[in-house]
């Protein structure tokens, strides 16, 4: 399966995007009005690894859903195996194409070649997150609709 | 003397372990200690949920300090008392564990930590995992022989400057040698990220003393410490630069924010932000 941005609408991410936004602030001890839709969370906001940790279980509780560690990697790596998608820690061209669709949001000209795997989060931007939580809501939501009751 | 599991462990027995979800222990502060901080007793909790997550993931990884949400300080402790220590592990894998705990002394809560996360490391790289797991059969048997912490190094803060009431700032150089320094850890060693968090405390105490009080209020208590982040290790021998300021003060509740730099020439400004947190204080019931 190519993973695929399509489903996820405009109108979707900028519903998420103030809490998200908000949340990342607390996490990053900086003022909301700077983590822009577009602000990439290490060059811009300065995050660091555990930021990372710190904003994904902020998340969690603000939005009441799990978000697995690796949850993005992982995502974008799609139905590719491990060695498809890198060799050696550097990202192969079939899983840099994943990566570029799988973070559609991020401008093409910051995607580097070769790309380190370590370097992925590099990429991530305030909207990577909010794309993560709308699809671990929509995850949750089908999860509890399978429930038997 | 063999340091390892004696210079900086607090947790004497493991009582219950529900695999991945809940553990608790017991840790007996030696009486002949002059006193116990309570960042300490913070530490207790930590290591029982490493204990916990470390099981959790075969002992091959090994949570370190790094987030903390909430700690609230209940009630002090004193050298001689049992703490009965408790966590939740909210979730655990290989990257990081999230927990929640507590530690109770004469069936009194005396401190709370919520939303902890500690990023787990390769035990190898800390420790020798065999050690690591005997010693984790022997908490959950027999228990370990109480009494074998013999308190920790004295961290002489200097002051540097500040503004009275409104900052402080102070230097720090850490040990190069020093017995904690045998047991976290012995493959690398590192200085806790409590201890860390104690000399901020320290030092906002200090500022604490400086803010005027309201009419009829004898001093300011130092009740809840919030979003403790730790960001890197601090090795032996590395010199840290520690401030305080005044965020907030109303009526009867004042806010700090603390902050650890490290010095590093690779950065901008060369200085490093190795730990950060919010400290709140409040009065007592005044006049």
């Amino acid at each position: 399966m190519i993973p695929s941005n399509n489903e996820i609408t405009k109108e979707e991410i900028l519903a998420v995007f103030p809490k998200v936004a908000a949340t990342m602030a607390d996490a990053l001890a900086c003022d909301a009005e700077k983590v822009k839709l577009d602000a990439s969370l290490i060059d811009d906001l300065g995050a660091e690894s555990i930021d990372f940790l710190d904003i994904v279980f902020r998340l969690e509780r603000a939005f009441k859903v799990k978000i697995p560690r690796g949850k993005i990697v992982e995502d974008a790596r799609g139905d590719l195996s491990e060695s498809e998608f890198d060799q050696g820690g550097v990202v192969t061209a079939a899983g840099l194409a994943r990566v570029k669709t799988f973070l559609s949001e991020v401008p093409p000209g910051r995607f580097k070649s070769p790309l380190n795997v370590a370097d992925i989060p590099r990429l991530f931007t305030t909207e990577t997150f909010c794309k993560v939580v709308i699809r671990q809501q929509r995850a949750t939501a089908a999860a509890g609709a399978s429930q038997p009751t | 003397m063999n340091l390892h599991f004696r210079a900086f462990s607090f947790v004497d027995r493991i009582t219950s372990l529900q695999p991945r979800t809940r553990i608790t222990g017991s840790y007996t502060i030696p009486s002949g200690l002059n006193d116990f901080p309570a960042s300490l007793a913070a530490e207790a909790i930590g290591q029982l949920a490493a204990w916990a997550a470390m099981s959790a993931v075969d002992f091959k990884s090994r949570p370190v300090a790094g987030l903390a949400g909430r700690i609230d300080l209940l009630a002090p402790v004193r050298p001689g008392q049992v703490l009965e220590l408790d966590a939740e592990l909210e979730s655990v894998d290989e990257e990081a564990v999230a927990y929640s705990g507590g530690a109770r002394a004469d069936g009194t809560p005396v401190i709370r930590l919520q939303h902890c996360v500690g990023p787990m490391v390769p035990v190898a790289d800390f420790d020798d995992p065999q050690a690591v797991r005997d010693r984790f059969a022997l908490l959950c048997g027999q228990g370990a022989i109480p009494e074998a912490f013999n308190g920790i190094p004295f961290l002489p803060l200097e002051r540097t400057g500040g503004d009275a009431g409104q900052c402080l700032r102070a230097t720090l150089r850490v040990p190069v040698t020093a017995a904690l320094f045998g047991d976290h850890f012995p493959r690398r060693p590192v200085l806790p990220g409590t201890l860390l968090m104690n000399a901020n405390l320290q030092l906002a105490s200090a500022l604490a003393a400086e803010i005027p009080l309201p009419s009829g209020c004898d001093t300011w208590i130092l009740r809840t410490i919030l979003d403790v982040k730790l960001r890197a290790f601090i090795p032996p021998g590395e010199v840290l630069e520690f401030e305080a300021v005044l965020d907030e003060c109303s009526d009867h509740t004042a806010v700090l924010a603390v902050e650890t730099r490290s010095f590093d020439k690779s950065r901008a400004g060369g200085k490093r932000v190795v730990g950060s947190a919010r400290v709140l204080l409040s009065t007592e019931e005044c006049a």
